[in-house]
């Protein structure tokens, strides 16, 4: 589910279908005369959904859904380390701190993209090469440091940033993660995609 | 073809309702009928007045038998019938010559106007056509018809509906006043 979740107009398909036949037992339900088609009940339906879960989405900010306790990395944390921090803390990014600072963002797509050769653009890659038995892929980044594989400058928002917001950052940037400021500038936690669908998920179930 | 497909329809039909609804719509109905017919036919009818008029029909149906429908919010019942009548009568008055276009010109602007002012009421397109069309007896009410018996009429319909549409546990009416 790495697709638009946010984009505004659209999020009636993440609203549950109803059938004429839904509507029909909740119209016998209600009793008397209700002056409507089942298509125009559908329709307000889906419209007014849809304004629901965006109201929803604009008042999630970041602070309410962020990992608080972030897992990060200063610029000269040897690649190996990083590496080990991100596996036993099983976390698929890292914010590089500097003085409090976020300076840049280490993600297992780092990693891919600086082994060097232009075929590993994907983990099945260094499993397929591993499996040749042809050496480490992972040679070439051994010496290096945080500063050296990192994406920089990074996309961060603020602790007072809606979900919606933040949803529409992850598609636009395709990136799956976003650190989190105060006003100070100071890293305070992290929204990754999987906080983003815990909170959409309630919304949609109600 | 667009166009074509457009009317094969889309949806089905709506369910039908209980013998309650059903008994209660009667039991309205008859009400707000005896009301208006009552004083139409034993208290005015040795004077010039008139008081009960085909488009109350109209209303009975929606204010007895769809009660939770916009069209039948007490709103809509006296404002779109005022608001048609005013428009009948000065239809006829100007275009009495041309009885074909008063009449399409009184029920066309009735419903813009209703629509406009957020008193949309069907039957208030049958008080338009009426004060067109209607008899000598109307006509010469000029625009009276609107107060009597349009306006006292509607009123006194809406009093009945209050009264019986808010008896039955399961109904309540009316949805909204303005």
């Amino acid at each position: 589910m790495n697709n638009k979740i946010g984009d505004v107009g659209e999020q009636d398909k993440y609203l549950i279908d109803i059938s004429d036949d839904d509507v029909l037992t909740a119209m016998k339900e209600i009793g008397g005369y209700l002056d409507i088609t089942f298509g125009d009940f559908k329709e307000l339906y889906h419209v007014a959904g849809s304004h629901a879960l965006k109201r929803l989405m604009l008042s999630v900010k970041a602070m309410d859904i962020m990992t608080k306790k972030v897992i990060s990395v200063n610029k000269r944390t040897p690649a190996k380390e990083i590496a080990e921090l991100m596996a036993r803390h099983n976390v698929s990014g890292v914010p590089v701190v500097d003085d409090e600072h976020v300076i840049g963002i280490i993600s297992e797509n780092d990693f891919l993209s600086r082994m060097g050769k232009k075929e590993i653009k994907s983990f099945m890659n260094i499993i397929a090469r591993c499996l040749e038995d042809r050496g480490c892929l992972a040679v070439p980044i051994r010496n290096q440091k945080a500063e050296d594989i990192m994406t920089s400058p990074v996309v961060t928002a603020r602790e007072d940033t809606p979900v919606l917001d933040i949803v529409n950052l992850f598609s636009e940037k395709n990136i799956n993660r976003v650190p989190i400021l105060n006003q100070e500038m100071n890293l305070v936690g992290i929204v990754s995609r999987a906080d983003a669908l815990r909170t959409v998920i309630p919304a949609i179930k109600g | 073809m667009k166009f074509f497909d457009k009317m094969k329809g889309t949806t089905k039909s709506p369910p039908g309702v209980s013998l309650s609804e059903i008994s209660w719509s009667w039991i309205g109905a008859f009400l707000g009928m005896a009301a208006v017919s009552g004083i139409h036919y034993n208290m005015i009818s040795d004077t010039d007045l008139v008081m009960v008029i085909g488009s109350f029909g109209a209303s009975a149906v929606l204010i007895y038998g769809a009660i939770k429908s916009p069209l039948a919010q007490p709103r809509n019942l006296i404002g779109g019938h005022i608001i048609s009548a005013l428009i009948g009568v000065a239809c006829y008055k100007l275009f009495a010559s041309n009885m074909w276009f008063a009449s399409s010109l009184a029920v066309a602007t009735a419903i813009a106007v209703m629509h406009a002012t957020k008193t949309l009421h069907p039957p208030g397109g049958a008080t338009a056509l009426i004060a067109v069309i209607g008899s000598n007896k109307i006509h010469a009410l000029g625009f009276l018809y609107a107060v009597v018996p349009v306006g006292l009429g509607a009123v006194v319909m809406l009093i009945v509906a209050l009264i019986a549409n808010n008896i039955p546990k399961n109904r309540r009416y009316p949805e909204y006043w303005l």
